[in-house]
């Protein structure tokens, strides 16, 4: 019996073995690993298999791998696998935050744009300088752009009878009691207030408020962090030109003003809120839960993010970002694949990322959901995309999302700082706060975030 | 065969080391043969690893970059014997949160294997089966439930407890993970939902209490809690003393409820700012490996340090039926 | 006197008999109070214990709207709904002239709402003056069970638990085996170095594996090229684990010597002593470290996840399930759904893994 046992355990350890021997073949192997940014779900993962089967079939030099990790789990591996020396080819897609976590692991792409001649016109250049760092060179190509705007949910401005927010960037807003407005974060808050409402059917803006039984909510950002919700206030960095430390004035106004909608206006879920069940329970998915009124978000969102409403026919549609102190910030996210600078095989991987970025980025984008990067593929996208998600019958604004475009956040919010990585992580500890305590003195804490960032920072330039 | 009996009834000669009997030659050949699976499993894929971490602990080592690795000597480890305050601040709440925890599951975990061993519980298969499966929850599906469960608007502790009229919702409610109060209590709660496995040990150790013991003892009118102090307790203590240790460890090591739970933030109030969370951040997080790993062999060196203590103390109180006189 | 010594001495055996049933029934009386207090108190305890479960459970019968639902009962409930014009309209019980009217929500409003009566469509819509959100909605059990279809089919189910059955089972026997050589080495021969060689074994639990993992990692993929194999996880494993041994060695140690002794009189090596003597006295703790390894494997989640990486097909399901877990779009009931179906293997195992343990108490019973 034991015999037997030891037998099979030594036969099935012989044949995995030979299988992963049979692996290694002739063509050259280039590894694309996915978890940065999008790609990570189960049907993205399989629609990824079938591009890398295509790939793979349409020539015989280049073997082109995937490998998929949970984005939670992704920056621990690939950061295991640079270490060990078994650093992936491709890496992507992936945004600015993506690439600005690993520091000098990116391939310079320019030599090799040289080399092969590859024509860069049809690419919009200030996209291109998006992936140009001084020093290290350009560490990427455009691929996708995920404009932002403000979703809202038509059934909760119905209930309200509040009219529906403009359609265009510059149209005035005109409120249920006729007045007409400007599209700006004021008037953005009184309808927030007016949208959210207690379980007695009161809403925020009533007397009898009941603060601890809210069931709806007016407005909230979603999926994003500090900068990426000040960054609706006007774009910033924590970082002047000195390499000092700073708050922008906007941001100091905007987290007050996130603060106060949190936690004396309660039109946006704060810490107590966020989570529950009534906010989609713990998955991030405000909107879906049917229980927000307005969402400011990214195209990425689109063809999942709104599947509850849309099995229960609840219409939704897009809107401009409203305007701060009368300037427009709709925050940009772009993606890019980066090449590892370790690669054993720069060529074969810029022929695959070429391969990503050129004809196939329609097949590619549509997978992750965003804009081509590559003008020539923009015309008509929106028609492809809606009919790609099964909304084309929705009738949906999606000019507003190209109007977008216009007002990209610069300097980006994801943009990189020193100890990028430390700074990261003790501005999110700030953020926390301001989330979860309402009795937050918040321009007293941002004071301490700079100087907690002011020592980072010098600890870097040393 | 009088060699062979030898080998296990151990007749020492009382001469040192120097000169061994050839049976006692033969014990220590048999011993090492035994062993050999786990010596060479050891030799292969520990021994090489554990050298290099020690190693590491002596490098500026930034994980994606590792061909810019440099020599730094002790720097590593003076900065976080002595520059780095994190270093005290995080040993302090491992510890403070380890001497709430580790009693309450140690003996949760022994009072419901007691339970689920008893004679007169009806049903004990489905019972134990039922205790076990939070065990089995993926971990991924563990984190939903108990943040769900935990949430102060809608989490069913909450509602629950406003049902009995305690005032656990809204801004003055029970915030469990964002009270510095109660977030050692929750983190307890949580470790407690886990116990299966200790359990199941306990309770196979119970099954090995030799029934003749508890039925001399009745004759002799001891009653519940005697016979459980004075039979069943020194009968598994030895894997009382197992628990114990890998409790130690696991705790001294403790990481992922207040990683994904709070973000490893140390949020509310560096009450989640665990030593293992703070070596994580500085190793993975930040990529500094070097640093990383000199915290590792801090948390290793003092848990050696506990692990012998305990061995040492387990002489006077874990009694071992096998054991040689 | 013969007779009354006779009816005596029936009366003392009736009285016996009497007195005998009595402490019989109230012995087998206070053994029912004992069973069913102990029983209850373990209810008690267990439903306090599954509660997170429970919700976990409930909520994978849900539909996201029904967990978003603020006012929705603890039960997968639904709002009646009434179809009408391509729409669901809710339906409410309405307050109308002092009767309570059944009514379709058509328009909602702040301040007054339409409905519609939904036994008579072709009537004039009633406009009803206040606040919708104070009506009681009519609800029905509307359970979900085709969450678990979904789950099953959103990812290749049969295939990531073939896998993890796979890797359990064969490392659950391969570490037994290892483990329980060492133990009992460790357990019951004196050798020069042996504390030392086990405090060296404790230490590998004791560091922290996070810290070994790179060298660890470079060694199976660059070293031996293991990469996108289960080799790096099944091989150690062949090679005992340190938790194993430990709880091996502590289970062999109470185990009395007096049996190995006279096997070794009679003339059997130590292997056939451990084989023939140690083995089946310790088959609870064999049957539990099993037990132990086996969900240790079947919950192991880092490991495969980073070996695996690029091989898909051969994932185990614990890195299956995060294809549900997206960075944006994750689906919590899915999520519940799918972590519910994986379980139900081993708890199924862990039941008829007791009969096992029944029998061990039968053998350290006699042999003792």
């Amino acid at each position: 019996m034991r015999t037997k046992l030891l037998t099979l355990m030594l036969a099935s350890m012989v044949v995995l073995l030979s299988l992963s021997i049979a692996g290694a073949q002739e063509r050259v192997r280039v590894r694309w690993f996915v978890g940065l940014g999008a790609g990570t779900d189960g049907p993205v993962i399989t629609q990824q298999e079938a591009f890398v089967a295509e790939f793979n079939a349409s020539q015989d030099e280049i073997l082109l791998v995937l490998e998929v990790i949970d984005n939670a789990q992704a920056y621990d591996v690939l950061n295991t696998q640079i270490a060990a020396g078994n650093a992936p080819d491709i890496v992507g897609p992936m945004g600015i935050r993506g690439r600005a976590s690993f520091e000098g692991v990116w391939l310079d792409l320019n030599p090799l744009i040289e080399a092969t001649e590859y024509d860069l016109s049809d690419f919009d250049p200030a996209l291109i300088d998006f992936y140009f760092v001084e020093g290290e060179g350009q560490l990427g190509l455009p691929f996708a752009v995920f404009p932002y705007f403000i979703m809202y949910n038509k059934d909760i401005f119905d209930e309200a009878g509040a009219p529906y927010p403009p359609a265009n960037y510059g149209e005035p807003y005109v409120d249920w009691n006729g007045v007409e407005r400007e599209w700006n974060t004021e008037t953005l808050r009184d309808l927030a207030l007016y949208l959210t409402v207690d379980i007695d059917g009161n809403d925020a803006t009533m007397d009898g408020f009941d603060t601890d039984n809210i069931v709806q909510f007016g407005y909230g950002t979603g999926y994003t962090d500090m900068r990426g919700e000040l960054t609706l206030f006007g774009a910033g960095n924590f970082v002047d030109e000195d390499n000092n430390a700073q708050i922008p004035d906007v941001w100091l106004e905007g987290a007050q003003w996130i603060h106060d909608a949190m936690w004396v206006d309660y039109f946006y879920p704060n810490g107590i809120y966020r989570d529950s069940d009534i906010m989609g329970g713990g998955s991030g998915n405000w909107f879906d839960s049917g229980n927000l009124g307005m969402h400011a978000i990214h195209l990425w969102y689109m063809g999942w993010g709104t599947s509850s409403l849309d099995s229960r026919g609840i219409p939704w549609d897009l809107a401009p970002i409203p305007s701060h102190n009368g300037e427009v910030t709709a925050k940009l996210h772009a993606d890019t694949f980066g090449i590892m600078a370790r690669t054993r095989y720069p060529e074969e991987a810029f022929t695959v990322l070429t391969y990503m970025l050129g004809e196939n980025a329609d097949t590619l984008t549509r997978i992750y959901g965003g804009l081509p990067a590559r003008i020539s593929l923009q015309d008509g996208f929106f028609d492809r995309f809606a009919e790609g998600i099964g909304m084309s019958d929705a009738d949906i604004n999606w000019d507003v999302a190209l109007q977008s475009l216009s007002f990209p956040d610069n300097p980006n919010h994801e943009e990189g700082m020193p100890s990028f990585l430390e700074s990261s992580d003790r501005y999110a500890e700030t953020w926390n706060l301001v989330l979860q305590n309402g009795n937050l003195d918040v321009a007293r804490e941002l004071e301490v975030l700079r100087a907690e960032l002011q020592s980072i920072f010098n600890a870097a330039s040393r | 065969m009088e060699l062979n009996a030898n080998l296990i009834v151990g007749k020492r000669r009382p001469n040192g080391r120097k000169g061994m009997s050839a049976s006692q030659r033969r014990e220590a050949k048999w011993g090492l043969i035994f062993i050999s699976p786990w010596l060479i499993g050891f030799f292969i894929f520990h021994l090489v690893p554990m050298i290099a971490s020690l190693g590491f602990s002596m490098f500026s080592f930034t994980l994606s970059a590792p061909d810019e690795a440099r020599f730094v000597g002790l720097d590593n480890w003076r900065r976080m014997l002595f520059e780095d305050p994190n270093t005290w601040i995080t040993l302090g709440v491992t510890f403070k949160f380890a001497f709430i925890s580790l009693p309450i599951g140690m003996i949760t975990a022994f009072m419901l294997a007691v339970l689920l061993n008893s004679e007169n519980l009806l049903g004990r298969n489905l019972f134990r089966t039922l205790f076990y499966a939070p065990t089995m929850v993926p971990l991924i599906a563990a984190i939903l439930i108990w943040s769900q469960v935990l949430n102060p608007q809608t989490g069913w502790v909450n509602r629950g407890l406003d049902a009995i009229g305690i005032q656990a919702l809204g801004a003055g409610g029970l915030r469990w993970l964002d009270n510095p109060n109660l977030i050692y209590l929750a983190y307890t709660f949580i470790g407690i939902w886990g116990i299966g496995n200790a359990i199941l040990i306990n309770l196979s150790a119970l099954q090995g209490v030799p029934t003749e013991l508890y039925e001399a003892s009745k004759i002799d009118g001891a009653g519940w809690s005697r016979r459980l102090l004075n039979i069943t307790l020194p009968m598994v203590s030895p894997v009382i003393f197992y628990n114990l240790v890998l409790s130690v460890v696991g705790l001294l090591q403790y990481f992922i409820v207040p990683w994904v739970l709070n973000g490893g933030s140390g949020y509310p109030e560096g009450t989640t700012r665990f030593f293992m969370v703070h070596f994580y951040k500085q190793a993975f997080t930040f990529q500094n490996m070097g640093y990383g790993a000199s915290l590792a062999w801090l948390i290793f060196i003092i848990g050696l340090m506990i692990t012998l203590a305990l061995f040492i103390s387990a002489r006077y109180w874990v009694y071992y039926a096998g054991e040689r006189n | 006197m013969a007779s009354v010594t006779s009816v005596q001495k029936t009366t003392e055996r009736d009285l016996a008999r009497v007195t005998s049933i009595d402490v019989k029934t109230a012995r087998r009386r206070r053994n029912l109070l004992n069973q069913f207090a102990i029983t209850l108190l373990a209810v008690i305890l267990l439903s306090i214990y599954l509660m997170p479960l429970a919700y976990g459970g409930i909520t994978s019968l849900k539909t996201s709207a029904q967990a978003s639902d603020s006012r929705a009962p603890i039960l997968p409930m639904s709002t009646t709904a009434l179809p009408y014009e391509g729409r669901q309209l809710d339906i409410y019980t309405v307050p109308i002239d002092g009767e309570m009217l059944e009514l379709a929500l058509l328009r909602a409003g702040r301040q007054s709402s339409t409905f519609i009566n939904p036994a008579d469509l072709d009537a004039e819509p009633i406009e009803w003056e206040g606040n919708w959100r104070q009506l009681e909605p009519v609800r029905e059990l509307d359970v979900q069970w085709s969450n678990y279809s979904r789950a099953w089919n959103a990812i290749r189910f049969a295939r990531l638990l073939g896998n993890t059955m796979m890797y359990a089972l064969v490392t659950m026997f391969g570490t037994l085996i290892a483990s329980s050589l060492t133990a009992y080495g460790f357990a019951r021969f004196r050798f020069p170095g042996k504390n030392i060689l086990f405090m060296v074994l404790i230490s590998t639990i004791i560091l922290p594996p996070a810290v070994t993992l790179v060298p660890t990692y470079a060694f199976f993929v660059n070293v031996l090229g293991w990469g996108g194999s289960w080799l790096p996880l099944i091989v150690p494993q062949m090679f005992g684990n340190a938790y194993n041994v430990f709880l091996l060695r502590q289970y062999f140690l109470t185990i009395p010597r007096e049996l190995e002794e006279a096997a070794y009189i009679d003339g059997a090596g130590p292997f056939r002593t451990f084989i023939s003597i140690i083995l089946p006295q310790a088959m609870p703790a064999l049957t539990a470290v099993a037990l132990f390894h086996f969900f240790f494997a079947w919950n192991d989640f880092f490991g495969p996840l980073i070996y695996l990486a690029g091989s898909r097909d051969l994932n185990p399901i614990t890195v299956g399930l995060t294809e549900f877990n997206g960075l944006y779009s994750s689906e919590p009931n899915l999520i519940l759904a799918a972590a519910i179906i994986s379980m139900i293997l081993p708890l199924a195992i862990f039941f008829m893994a007791q009969r096992v343990f029944i029998q061990g108490i039968v053998i350290t019973g006699v042999d003792k």
